[in-house]
């Protein structure tokens, strides 16, 4: 395709479709004005009758909790893709051994920096778990809280080294928290079914407004998220560390590994 | 509140446009970084802590650092040194 014909598609289109933008964009209500109906809707619902005080958690894990399994699904099948991806020369014979990149300078790191990351650490993965465990009450969540637990562990990397961070993560143990993350989801949906509730259907005892126990099955589901999330971002990261590495031994001459 | 608002409008344009103008990847990757951080604090201003939370986790820490992970793999050894004798960290 030319330079040309490609300007004239281009024009094209924005005669056909600049004009429904700019409809569109008209339409929107002006900036910080209020669209209450839906969130009224859920602020009179969601306390009442979830016992639950953050509404963005009520909302993603029991009114719209069907969406959310998708998200998880979505989210378990990109971490898939990359490690497949990542993978391809390396196989299935992952090494829980911190492999080096030869030729690779390893700086020393100082010892303030290895001081500020053992005391951050702990700290992080405290307020991670913070957040996972409060999702009901406070801002944040599975998601939120497992991106912080991830990181926490990144932190090790960062003071202690690769190996060091490679010595204290497991792959398989990962490999079982985002798979078994997200089990424990469709688990929490099939769950309601066995004694004749319908899918995701909150049977729990939904506990006190405001306290860490309220919201019932919402709180497993949370974990499942919570694990899923932990594991698929730390697997993320492991996998493309190793990638940037030799792998363990040369590759059979033979041709026997793809 | 509307200060603080075009006060974060203006900061996200300028942060933007500088991870679109500055050229060398790994101040790029900062640069991401920077425009994440701004975005969470516009997602607070806006009282919006939950999507402000994930911001902070995935864009200011998890991509940021994928990208450096990805950088350090591409750049083992500078142009024309020998793949083995290149001490580039």
């Amino acid at each position: 395709m030319s330079p040309r014909l490609r300007l004239c598609v281009l024009a094209l289109a924005a005669l056909v479709l600049l004009p429904c933008a700019a409809s569109a964009i008209g339409a929107l209500p002006e900036f910080g004005g209020r669209i209450a109906a839906y969130g009224a809707a859920i602020n009179a619902i969601a306390p009442a009758e979830r016992h639950v005080a953050n509404m963005v958690s009520a909302i993603n894990f029991d009114i719209r909790g069907l969406d959310t399994i998708g998200e998880e699904f979505m989210l378990l099948a990109a971490v898939t893709g990359t490690v497949v991806l990542l993978r391809g020369s390396r196989g299935e014979g992952t090494t829980d051994r911190a492999v080096r990149l030869p030729g690779r300078a390893a700086p020393r790191r100082s010892d303030l920096v290895v001081l500020a990351c053992r005391v951050a650490g702990p700290l992080t993965a405290l307020f991670g778990l913070y957040v996972v465990l409060h999702a009901t009450v406070t801002p944040g969540g599975g998601f939120q809280g497992g991106v912080i637990l991830s990181s926490a562990t990144l932190l090790i990397y960062l003071g202690d080294g690769y190996a060091a961070w490679r010595d204290s993560i497991r792959s398989h143990w990962l490999d079982g928290m985002e798979g078994g993350g997200a089990l424990l989801f469709v688990l929490c949906g099939l769950a309601p079914m066995l004694v004749g509730g319908a899918f995701l259907e909150n049977l729990l005892p939904l506990g006190r407004f405001r306290d860490l126990f309220s919201g019932g099955l919402m709180l497993i589901e949370n974990l499942g998220v919570a694990a899923a999330v932990t594991g698929g971002f730390t697997q993320l990261v492991l996998e493309f560390m190793e990638e940037t590495r030799e792998p363990d031994q040369p590759d059979d001459p033979d041709g026997a590994t793809p | 509140m509307t200060v603080l608002l075009n006060l974060l409008f203006l900061m996200i344009a300028a942060t933007g446009a500088s991870v679109v103008l500055i050229r060398e990847p790994r101040r790029q990757v900062f640069a991401i970084a920077l425009n994440g951080l701004v975005l969470t604090l516009l997602f607070t201003a806006l009282q919006a802590p939950d999507v402000a939370l994930s911001e902070l986790a995935v864009g200011t820490a998890a991509v940021p650092l994928l990208f450096m992970i990805v950088l350090s793999a591409v750049r083992t050894a500078e142009p024309g040194q020998d793949t083995q004798s290149g001490e580039d960290a």
